[in-house]
């Protein structure tokens, strides 16, 4: 047996012993969005506009996360809405950062691995990245607004600003550390070595990996921070609308 | 009346701030270059020379551009020289792109020419940060103080980390790296929840969850015999890729299972010991494991975009390509996965029994 196939099993093993039919949902989400994340990559190889491909896929990621993960449809109504909206913002983002910082593509420390591979293959790679970038911070988007509105559902319409504030915050900063260590988790091959070589500083800022890096980890902070207020904003209309 | 009026002013002109700062940094930083020492220029003309339609073996279809550029050095002695050089770029960007008017760009000195060697990236790195920054204090206010310091002393123990010289003892690495993701755990706990009992719980959840969840799957590698995973492929690693790989699994789910025992901690030390504690916490903790799971997915696997499409065009197997290219950030979010939904009986079960022993 592979071993993803067998890790899978067993993931599936656990959810199940702890989650009961939520973890059901939730190994459901995990296969679709593998399925998802699958077809999208074929699609932009396939000469589809990758921004396009990964705006639509993203939609569909999105929906799965959060309407597959919440029970309850009103938060998840509210949460899917903010997503949206927060996935807008962050696709501006995205495209100016990947623009202006020329992080596109494979930099000095990738050619080893490149050896035999023809690169002119036809397909912008500064597309590409806009799609890395937002489909990266899709999954923080989705859980800080799933959290935002669970919370403000069990707050209740009449809490005072104060304590809205006060939930946004704590999941911002629960967030943060979500990110900070799972893209620190992701790269600490990259860092290690460019401890190893004793880059300067300098060098290290302007390394286009480096810097696509971290620009990739600024995404998802924004990202975050931006879901916050907005699913605040987006519970609070809801709510003067159903009572209009 | 008057402050209020103040107010609505001021909530509608601090959503600028972000992107005032983000301006100011951005400014600022393409007049930074007299703080570098390698030669920078500015191009000020290009003209392209030569465009070619190409075609690759496997039928791909791109275009080389050939550019004359003119460029004035921004520092060194020879600032204020005007340089010229080549550049070639293809349209698909692999390496590097088209040079617009404008562009920094560190050159290097290779006798009496000048060569480009890099994109200077400093302003964007800088200004995004900034954004972030200014994004954060806005909407976090006071509280985003103990959030950041928490995140310093965490980036200062890492690279207090890297300092050391671990070429040579691989296995010495890995226990260094397990002692530090234990340290990170520690001192996170402490900012976030301080000198309490809920630090206490919500650390040691982490540390045990974690532990759990990388042994469960390094035994899943192992009685598979590591079919189809290829962790020689993992990237920008010379030796021991194997001892790497779970040094990334078990640093990059701590944040989320961290997150995730603060949060059933937090729900089941505050409930009154009439209710049922455990039960409680394992809600909480299945309603926030989904989403947890996918945040990491979203980041490891969106990380092998751009090489799968590589791959794809130079013609490998879909198959192939999801095998080597996506397989290592499949297993790493399925392993990561394991600590996460570890923690929330673990948690439970901990933070129940030591919020009873507390009362007693």
């Amino acid at each position: 047996m592979s071993t993803i196939v067998a890790l899978l099993l067993v993931l599936l093993g656990l959810l199940a012993a702890v989650g009961g039919k939520q973890g059901l949902g939730d190994f459901v989400a995990l296969l679709l969005n593998m399925g998802i994340m699958i077809v999208a990559t074929v699609l932009m190889a396939g000469g589809f506009q990758p921004v396009v491909v990964a705006v639509v896929a993203g939609l569909a990621v999105l929906a799965t996360i959060i309407f597959l993960a919440t029970p309850d449809s009103d938060v998840a109504g509210t949460a899917f809405t903010a997503a949206l909206l927060a996935m807008g913002l962050v696709l501006l983002v995205v495209v100016v950062g990947v623009v202006l910082s020329h992080t596109a593509g494979f930099g000095q420390e990738d050619s080893e691995e490149l050896e035999g591979f023809s690169l002119t293959i036809g397909i912008s790679f500064q597309h590409l990245l806009i799609a890395t970038g937002l489909l990266s911070t899709l999954g923080a988007i989705a859980e800080a607004a799933v959290a935002v509105a669970a919370g403000l559902a069990e707050l209740g319409p009449t809490t005072a600003a104060d304590a809205r504030e006060r939930l946004g915050s704590a999941i911002i900063g629960t967030a943060l550390n979500t990110l900070f260590f799972g893209f620190f988790g992701g790269f600490a091959g990259l860092f290690i070595w460019f401890a190893q070589l004793h880059y300067p500083f300098w060098q290290i800022l302007n390394d286009q990996i480096f810097a696509g890096e971290l620009i990739q980890v600024f995404f998802s902070v924004i990202a975050v921070t931006l879901t916050v207020p907005l699913t605040i904003w987006v519970s609070q209309m809801r709510h003067q609308g159903g009572q209009a | 009346m008057n402050r209020f009026y103040g107010k609505t002013i001021s909530a509608k002109v601090k959503w600028g701030l972000p992107l005032l700062v983000f301006a100011v940094i951005f400014g600022l930083a393409r007049w930074d270059a007299g703080l570098y020492r390698q030669p920078i220029g500015q191009v000020t003309a290009v003209r392209t020379t030569q465009t070619r339609a190409i075609t690759d073996n496997l039928g791909n279809r791109d275009r080389t551009t050939r550019q004359a550029v003119t460029a004035r050095l921004l520092n060194t002695e020879a600032r204020g020289r005007v340089v010229h050089f080549n550049h070639t770029s293809v349209r698909s960007g692999a390496m590097d792109s088209r040079l617009q008017v404008g562009s920094q760009v560190f050159l290097s000195q290779q006798n009496s020419r000048f060569v480009l060697l890099n994109r200077k990236r400093d302003g964007i790195v800088l200004a995004l940060f900034g954004f972030a920054v200014a994004l954060l204090v806005l909407i976090m206010r006071r509280r985003f103080v103990m959030t950041a310091l928490s995140i310093l002393a965490n980036i200062g123990l890492l690279l207090l980390v890297l300092r050391v010289d671990f070429n040579s003892h691989q296995v010495a690495a890995f226990g260094l790296f397990a002692g530090l993701a234990v340290t990170f755990t520690v001192v996170t706990a402490l900012f976030v929840l301080g000198v309490s009992r809920s630090a206490a719980i919500a650390a040691t959840a982490t540390i045990g969850a974690t532990a759990a969840g990388v042994a469960l799957g390094y035994a899943v590698f192992h009685l598979t015999g590591y079919k189809d995973l290829h962790l020689e492929a993992v990237k920008y690693v010379t030796q021991a890729p194997q001892l790497l790989f779970f040094v990334q699994i078990i640093i990059g789910s701590l944040g989320a299972v961290f997150d995730e025992c603060t949060d059933i901690t937090a729900a089941v030390i505050e409930l009154p010991p009439t209710q049922n504690r455990f039960t409680a916490g394992m809600a909480i903790g299945r309603s926030v494991m989904g989403p947890l799971i996918a945040v990491l997915f979203m980041i490891f696997i969106a990380e092998t975009f751009t090489e799968s499409v590589l791959w794809l065009r130079n013609g490998n197997s879909i198959a192939q390509t999801v095998i080597w290219v996506m397989g290592l950030g499949f297993a790493q979010s399925l392993v990561s996965a394991f600590g996460i939904v570890l923690a929330v009986p673990l948690t439970s079960g901990l933070a129940t029994f030591l919020a009873k022993e507390g009362r007693a």
